[in-house]
């Protein structure tokens, strides 16, 4: 099947802002659990480092390195470690917020669909009056069962070479 | 900034508090004013950073003629560069005429420098071999030999590139004394040793740069709290909360050190962190046969290259049911001010290793000990807290850390087949002492 544009206004891109924005409100409310449920037995997570470069490299990412390689078993250790007493980079936990937009979708096989999106997440921590802001794409995979997407590829692609936050505790 | 300039013992902050009364060596106390202090900052600028071999790359980075990648001597960006004639070279990035940097990509292959401001061209040591319109501009007594880049010294030990502008430093070796026998070990137990896996990662950490140096040098106790979850979660295979005690805590000249450590009593760990079987077959063709006697049961080793960097050499399980991977992290603490550092944090593995391996190593450094490590994470909330709750006048005033564990302990070698001067057990703070006493004699020695 060729890949199809779903437009704004289709039902179908409704619903996967729905999910996105579903998924987003989860994170922000620290249900990782609920997370996890909307992720794919099969999901493959990364965030590429990004570098430096001139315009004729390219957007600078770095195709063996990431500041995550992850997928089911690896992301459900990172949660049950959350759930200890002792995650001490996000407990107290950190307010966050992530703010979508900019939403493309394709639709690239019956129950596929390829997904584009802008994240701004902020992150407050302790008292400090100033944030942590990380922007970047996400370029996703969601699948489709009945009702339900399942997010079954991530890929982050960050807009800071060198990051601002003390460590990346945090999931996009 | 004022500091009174002062030599030898009395090297002294401008309120007149003496830099030696900030330590108490011999009965183990440290002022948390030496941690965050801006004028102390500046001093180490001076004194160590301006002075000492800093490690700033990897071989492995760089390997084929024209490659370069810019890094950090204490504050100060340096483009680290292979020559057209295989030389390893490391400059100062900033033009001669008037400052601009000349490398303005963070890594990269080329043949020369040239400043985007008036395109002054320099070679990869460094030297002016181009200046556009050369005689209307500055006519015939512009001597370019006088115009080089700023060059700092070079070195390389076990593929570590390191840097200096002090002239008269000594041999990088002799800075590194007896840990040489474990960079060997570490970094070079096969033919084409370890190799650099993409880049590093950076990222800031609101902590002094310091920290990152004393945890790693030798704090292995803090693993028992700040690591609990990583036990829990069996990340740590044996699952024993003291994991980290079982071995010896080795203490080498110039502040340098490490801690070694294999697995609990009755505990079976894979020979040479379960590397495959014809990277064992190398190991014991490279190896003495006292390295191997120490690499064979080790699972894991901590330490730092004095002043800022730091290598771990971890196993860890993430994912239950799957074998641990292990991997060679070196990690630089560059100083961005009293209060805050850029973290560099490389990956390595063996050069001749399979793909495979290569993976689970990337995949498990990743997991635990890079940005988003799930060891990290912690240690750098740890970190940025401890500079935070220390800056203030009280805490610098009346606040003296206690670096006592172990102080009455003699040294005993035991079975240890390794040079430096060995301490039975890792649960001890001789080794960040030890930084401390290389850290006055720096801050304190009559030079210039």
């Amino acid at each position: 099947m060729l890949s199809t544009n779903i437009r704004i206004g289709n039902p179908i891109y409704f619903e996967i802002l729905e999910f996105l924005q579903s998924e987003a409100e989860v994170l922000d409310s620290g249900e990782f659990r609920k997370w996890l449920d909307m992720l794919d037995q099969e999901m493959h997570y990364v965030m590429p480092v990004r570098t430096n470069r001139e315009r004729i490299r390219g957007e600078g990412f770095i195709g063996d390195m990431y500041h995550f390689e992850e997928n089911y078993a690896s992301m459900k250790k990172r949660i049950e470690r959350v759930e200890t007493e002792f995650a001490w980079a996000e407990d107290p936990p950190s307010r966050t917020r992530r703010f979508i937009s900019n939403v493309r979708v394709e639709q690239t096989a019956e129950h596929e669909f390829k997904v584009k999106s802008y994240l701004l997440l902020t992150r407050s921590r302790g008292n400090e009056p100033d944030y942590n802001l990380v922007t970047c794409v996400r370029n996703d995979i969601l699948t489709r069962t009945g009702q339900e997407f399942k997010l079954k590829t991530r890929e982050i692609l960050i807009d800071q070479t060198t990051l601002g936050m003390d460590n990346l505790a945090v999931f996009f | 900034m004022a500091i009174q300039k002062n030599v030898g013992e009395d090297v002294c902050l401008s309120d007149g508090t003496k830099v030696r009364d900030l330590l108490d060596l011999d009965e183990g106390y440290i002022s948390a004013r030496a941690i965050g202090d801006p004028e102390i900052h500046q001093m180490e600028i001076e004194k160590i950073f301006s002075k000492v071999w800093i490690p700033v790359a990897h071989e492995s980075e760089i390997p084929n003629k024209g490659d370069y990648v810019l890094r950090y001597i204490g504050n100060e960006e340096v483009i680290v560069s292979r020559s057209e004639s295989n030389v390893i070279n490391v400059v100062l990035n900033a033009c001669t005429h008037r400052g601009s940097p000349v490398c303005r990509s963070e890594m990269g292959n080329s043949s020369h420098f040239r400043c985007p401001y008036h395109g002054f061209t320099f070679k990869q040591n460094g030297d002016l071999i181009g200046v556009p319109a050369h005689k209307e501009a500055f006519g015939d007594a512009f001597d370019k030999s006088q115009y080089s880049l700023v060059k700092a010294r070079a070195a390389t030990y076990a593929g570590i590139i390191f840097g200096t502008f002090n002239d008269s430093a000594p041999p990088l070796e002799e800075q590194l004394g007896s840990l040489k026998w474990y960079l060997d070990m570490m970094l070079s137990h096969t033919n084409g040793g370890m190799e650099v896996i993409g880049v590093p990662q950076r990222w800031t950490v609101k902590s002094n740069w310091k920290l990152g140096a004393d945890n790693f040098v030798g704090d292995a106790y803090h693993t028992f709290m700040t690591h609990q979850s990583a036990v829990q979660l069996k990340l740590v295979p044996s699952g024993d909360p003291k994991f980290a005690f079982y071995g010896v805590h080795v203490s080498c000249e110039n502040g340098n050190g490490l801690g070694l450590i294999g697995g609990p009593p009755e505990y079976e760990i894979p020979p040479f962190y379960g590397v495959p079987q014809d990277i064992v077959e190398q190991i014991e063709q490279k190896l003495t046969p006292e390295h191997q006697k120490a690499f064979r049961r080790l699972a894991y080793i901590h330490g730092n290259i004095y002043p800022n960097m730091s290598f771990g050499y971890f196993s860890w399980a993430t994912e239950d049911g799957k074998n641990p991977g292990s991997y060679l992290t070196l990690r630089q603490w560059v100083p961005k001010g009293p209060h805050e550092m850029e973290v560099f944090s490389w990956v390595l593995v063996e050069k001749e290793a399979p793909d495979w391996w290569k993976e689970l190593a990337r995949e498990t450094y990743v997991r635990t000990f890079g940005s988003s490590g799930m060891l990290e994470q912690d240690d750098t909330e740890m970190w940025k807290n401890i500079t935070r709750a220390t800056k203030g006048y009280i805490a610098s005033s009346k606040l003296k850390f206690i670096y006592r564990m172990g102080i009455d302990r003699k040294p005993e070698q035991g079975d240890w087949p390794g040079p430096g001067t060995v301490y039975q057990g890792d649960y001890s703070e001789a080794n960040q002492l030890n930084i401390w006493r290389q850290w006055q004699k720096l801050l304190t020695e009559n030079s210039e």
